[in-house]
């Protein structure tokens, strides 16, 4: 990319009740970022927020937030998929050379205030799906479990392991809402069943949340901050939208948008060169499916890799070290919140949960049924 | 002066409207066929992909889709899943007993059909099973006219 462009600044914070409004929320976290970065609202250029009409309960839902952002007589526009998606659009405003910093805040009080599982509910096909009344969120991801496992002739224990290290990930670190002390795979495995083979630790948390994350210019970015973090590389894909056309056990969709991600980070190994991964897995069994998919798991090696602590905090390359989504998803947050735990990673700012070697990083955010649609960033210092 | 103590109240706004949907030609012809007992899809004339319900495009390959077919009332269970909740207007809640939701993939069907599996105990369900439509005896034309598929 001929502009470079940077993370300068972040904020979040999750948990199952923030025992806030949505605008008190937008309103800490940006004044709380403008604070950190000793800026004011008018050296934002641009600006992007996340909501959801649907969610919030109400249409154009920006407009009520757009005051305590701060973004009132600027320049503004709402995304309502996934934030990953809102961050791949900041620097795109940013590459137009129009603009030298771009904010991008998301927000879902979906612990307290609405319910995550309308969201997919909602999306289905109104002369279909919810004709039927079949399917929804949990029973799709059921199924996209059993298909990956199957596929592979993995045992459902796998399933107990993957959710016990994300959160074990998830108690140490402040920024989660999930934080269970002593965590165990047999503590997972003795948790609620929903829908088989998916219990309730396999699965995300409702929760209420927010981030806000500003973007510089290179130009920017060096007055800014001394610890910038370089977007070096995105990507998006899409597949088809109907379960039973989907190969389940595979994510093309992440595949493709990585290899996009890649070929303009100039990574070719990425297995190899990625020292950290933030993947937004929805459900335990999506970590691995989704690190296939990036290149960043063998094929039918999730159990091997598991097993040998591959994945952990002080593994060969840790997979969300910050507890990822089974810690915490306000949705459509979820993927912004994973950029700013890569730039904890990247700026050796996240503490407890600190990977020893982190310069180059791949974040993922993903939207739909059984992610059918995948967002990618390549991070690094 | 400090803030004032905080006090906390949330108001429920519920949203009570209807919307529309124009269900289209296919999904009318897939609910005719019902009324004989007969499942219907859209063939593809670009991949062959069989689409059950059938609809106009490939999700595949992105062509017109024109022709349709009659598939078989039998087909083999790709997929399943034993539900112990329920889910209905964003509200998780534990299901009165345990039950089977299956993809069916129908003899002459490319893609796979999400409906109950009954006739079987939970635990005895294998992915690979052979089932057969099991339909309601008076069929009107609705979705629930193909009540649900039973092991052959
Ligand atoms: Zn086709």
């Amino acid at each position: 990319m001929d502009i470079n462009v940077a993370i300068v600044g972040y904020r979040m914070q999750s948990a199952p009740d923030l025992v806030t409004s949505r605008e008190r929320l937008v309103f800490e976290l940006t004044r709380g970022l403008f604070d950190d970065l000793g800026i004011e609202r008018t050296d934002v250029d641009t600006t992007i927020l996340d909501s959801n009409d649907f969610m919030d309960g109400r249409t154009i839902s920006n407009v009520f937030i757009d005051p305590p952002a701060g973004v009132y007589m600027r320049d503004e526009s709402k995304v309502e998929m996934d934030a990953a998606n809102a961050v791949i659009y900041a620097c795109m405003r940013i590459l137009t050379g129009q603009y030298d910093t771009a904010m991008v805040v998301g927000i879902a009080l979906t612990g307290s205030q609405a319910s995550p599982y309308l969201y997919i509910e909602y999306t289905l096909n109104p002369t279909y799906e919810r004709q039927v009344k079949l399917l929804n969120e949990v029973n799709a991801a059921a199924f996209q479990a059993r298909s990956y496992i199957d596929r592979f002739g993995y045992s459902e224990r796998l399933l107990d392991d993957i959710a016990a290290l994300s959160l074990a990930n998830a108690a140490l670190n402040p920024n989660q809402a999930r934080r269970i002390s002593g965590i165990t795979a047999d503590k997972v495995a003795a948790s609620a069943m929903y829908y088989e083979p998916l219990r309730e630790l396999h699965c995300y948390p409702p929760t209420d949340g927010g981030c806000a994350l500003l973007l510089a210019s290179e130009r920017k970015a060096k007055e800014l901050t001394d610890k910038p973090v370089w977007i070096k590389g995105m990507g998006m894909s899409t597949e088809t939208y109907y379960l039973g056309e989907r190969k389940l056990y595979q994510s093309s969709s992440a595949a493709e948008a990585a290899q996009r991600a890649y070929e303009l980070a100039g990574v070719k190994k990425p297995a190899q060169e990625i020292d950290v991964a933030e993947i937004s897995a929805l459900f335990a069994h999506q970590e691995p499916l989704l690190a296939e998919a990036m290149g960043l798991m063998g094929e039918g090696k999730a159990e091997q890799a598991y097993a040998a602590g591959e994945t952990a905090i002080g593994g060969k390359l840790p997979i969300n070290p910050s507890g990822g989504a089974l810690g915490a998803h306000p949705v459509s947050v979820t993927g912004l919140m994973r950029v700013a735990e890569a730039a904890r990673q990247l700026r050796g700012e996240a503490g407890d949960n600190q990977v020893k070697k982190a310069e180059l990083a791949v974040v993922h955010g993903q939207d739909g049924v059984c992610a059918q649609q995948n967002a990618v960033l390549v991070l690094g210092i | 002066m400090g803030a004032p103590e905080e006090t906390y109240f949330t108001p429920v706004v519920p949203m009570d409207f209807t919307y529309n949907y124009r269900v289209g030609p296919y999904i009318t012809r897939y609910l005719d066929g019902f009324k004989d007992k007969k499942i219907l899809g859209s063939r593809c004339p670009g991949c062959g992909l069989v689409a059950v319900p059938p609809r106009k495009y490939c999700g595949v390959c992105n062509k017109v889709m024109e022709e349709m077919v009659e598939v078989g009332q039998e087909g083999t269970l790709e997929n399943f899943t034993v539900g112990h909740v329920t889910i209905e207007k964003g509200r998780l809640a534990p299901a009165e007993a345990p039950y089977v939701l299956g993809l069916v993939k129908l003899e002459e069907a490319t893609s796979a059909l999400l409906a109950r599996v009954g006739g079987i105990a939970p635990s005895e369900v294998r992915t690979g099973m052979k089932v057969k439509a099991v339909w309601k005896d008076e069929a009107a034309g609705d979705y629930d006219d193909l009540d649900h598929f039973e092991p052959v």
